[in-house]
């Protein structure tokens, strides 16, 4: 049932104009890191460290939430716009499937994001002439970054189903991640989803995560996509649809 | 003949108002079952409630001899539905969105070119639903519904925004669905001649209340025959008549009279002219199905 779901969710997505979305924000997020990065070149003297902390800092507090509410806004809009959600709730799938199929593709989504924003970091690190070896540590970054991301999607669709306008929920997002960045401060990170995205990533600092902390984040994250994907599936089961 | 949709005093309460107030639906399979009722009737939320779209404050769904709550899933399966407007994705084609029907359905691809065909879309299945007239999209949402050949249909206003020609040829598809496909068809509407031509049974709604269920035929045999006659002096003509046990009643200038056979209007013709009363005319009169709908929905008052 969900891989019927999945395979509909995924025909609706395939001829998309939201894939430039997906491919411009990312290189925005690069262009300005390294601009910085090139102009700030006398105190920034760790190398790809240093690039890392410039791109990854605009990507993981603002471009890459906006992204994630942009795609879940888009996965809901679909079914907002000509009555679509009547054909979605009266098709033989269980309404768990259709949440978990829209969160999977947003998964989906996100993963070729992380390959793409990695794929321009190691290009802008040549082009910039770093010498030193390409650092390992952002695969890490990166596949932490995902898994947050995933989380923040369960969020944000979840927010768009209930909310039929297109922008509100990506206004929620930016609001969201500067509270995460406040949230981060205060040492509470571990505990709020789009702070845990500026962990997973390594945007504020690069220090590796203990074991436990990885550990601690993996949970939280975890624990956050079940929570969040059960109330939305709970709305989607009990609330009179409206199209 | 076995019931394929039966709701049990099904009603929709919003606030204090009952848009759908212990409604009792009855369709049989291999029908065309025409739900008739004026705008806001209640019939909308009626078929959603079927469909689970919309939950009843109280009273149940059965479809198929399941209960809908208990078996959502094996009876949409097995039902295709058009609700409101058609549901489309306008940045696909036509064969696009048909596809997203047929993974959700899983159904051969034999399915989707045998149901485009049906609603003669397959030479603009190429072309982004976006850009389709209303009547194409009402086709696409049609075959969409269709998809999996269902054994129950529920079509809301489906001729809606279609050319005259459209609507004559959606009609004979739909009258032909029970025989060629053995599917049972419940479709909404506001026009009465359009269920007229199309339904083999009707059920009338009005303020959310089911007024009137039964055949065709029930509800035509309704508009019974009536005599005018028209006199030359109809108030004397009145009470000549009640003497004789005809209670008639003035309406347009002629004495309307129910109920009267042949030798009870020959006796009454005779005996008014010989009381001296000039017979102009002398005719029978059908109330109208229309008529019938008016006063049943007591919606004449407003018009």
């Amino acid at each position: 049932m969900l891989i019927k779901s999945l395979a509909a969710e995924w025909l609706k997505m395939r001829k998309s104009y939201i894939w430039s979305i997906l491919a411009a924000l990312p290189a925005v997020s690069i262009l300005i890191g390294t601009a910085n990065y090139y102009a700030n070149k006398s105190v920034l003297t760790n190398g790809w460290y240093s690039l890392w902390t410039q791109v990854s800092l605009f990507y993981g507090e603002f471009f890459l939430p906006v992204l994630i509410a942009i795609c879940c806004a888009y996965l809901c809009r679909l079914e907002h716009f000509n009555k679509n959600w009547y054909q979605v709730m009266t098709a033989p799938v269980s309404r768990s499937a259709i949440f978990i199929s829209k969160l999977a593709i947003a998964g989906i989504m996100m993963l070729i994001v992380q390959a793409f924003f990695l794929l321009l970091y190691f290009c802008a690190g040549k082009v910039l002439g770093l010498a030193s070896p390409f650092p390992i540590e952002t695969v890490g970054w990166m596949s932490r970054g995902l898994y947050a991301s995933i989380a923040i999607s369960a969020v944000q669709l979840a927010l768009s189903i209930r909310i039929r306008s297109f922008a509100v929920p990506i206004g929620i997002s930016i609001c969201a991640a500067f509270i995460g960045l406040g949230m981060y401060v205060m040492k509470l990170g571990m505990f709020y989803p789009y702070s845990l995205l500026t962990i997973g990533i390594g945007a504020l600092s690069q220090e590796s995560l203990t074991i436990a902390e990885n550990g601690l984040f993996l949970a939280m994250n975890s624990l956050f996509i079940v929570i969040v994907s059960a109330i939305a599936i709970r709305y989607l089961s009990k609330r009179d649809v409206v199209a | 003949m076995n019931a394929i949709v039966s709701t049990h005093n099904l009603s929709k309460r919003y606030g204090d108002a009952y848009r759908v107030n212990e409604v009792n639906l009855e369709v049989h399979e291999g029908e065309v079952y025409g739900f008739l009722g004026p705008n806001g009737a209640g019939k909308s939320t009626t078929l959603k409630m079927l469909l689970g779209l919309v939950k009843p404050s109280s009273g149940k769904v059965v479809v198929f001899g399941k209960e809908f709550d208990k078996n959502r899933l094996s009876i949409l399966r097995q039902t295709g539905s058009l609700i409101e407007s058609p549901s489309y994705y306008g940045h696909l084609t036509g064969l696009e969105n048909m596809r997203i029907m047929q993974r959700l359905h899983d159904v051969p691809d034999k399915n989707v070119c045998e149901a485009l065909k049906i609603v003669r879309l397959e030479n603009h299945k190429d072309k982004k639903a976006g850009l389709y007239s209303l009547g194409m999209k009402q086709r696409l949402g049609i075959a969409m519904a269709l998809i999996a050949f269902p054994k129950l249909l529920i079509l809301d206003e489906p001729t809606n925004g279609l050319d005259p020609a459209g609507i004559g040829e959606i009609r004979e598809l739909i009258k032909s669905l029970p025989q060629r496909y053995g599917i049972t068809v419940l479709l909404s509407s506001h026009l009465l001649s359009e269920i007229e031509q199309i339904a083999t049974s009707v059920g009338i709604i009005s303020d959310g209340k089911l007024l009137f269920q039964g055949s065709m035929e029930a509800l035509q045999s309704k508009s019974q025959p009536r005599i005018a006659i028209k006199t030359v002096d109809n108030e004397t003509a009145h009470v000549l008549l009640y003497r004789q046990g005809f209670h008639s009643v003035i309406e347009d200038d002629a004495l309307i009279v129910k109920e009267m056979n042949d030798e009870q209007t020959a006796f009454a013709n005779r005996m008014l002219v010989q009381a001296g009363i000039d017979v102009i005319r002398i005719e029978e009169r059908r109330k109208s199905l229309e008529r019938i709908f008016l006063e049943l929905t007591g919606k004449e008052k407003s018009l």
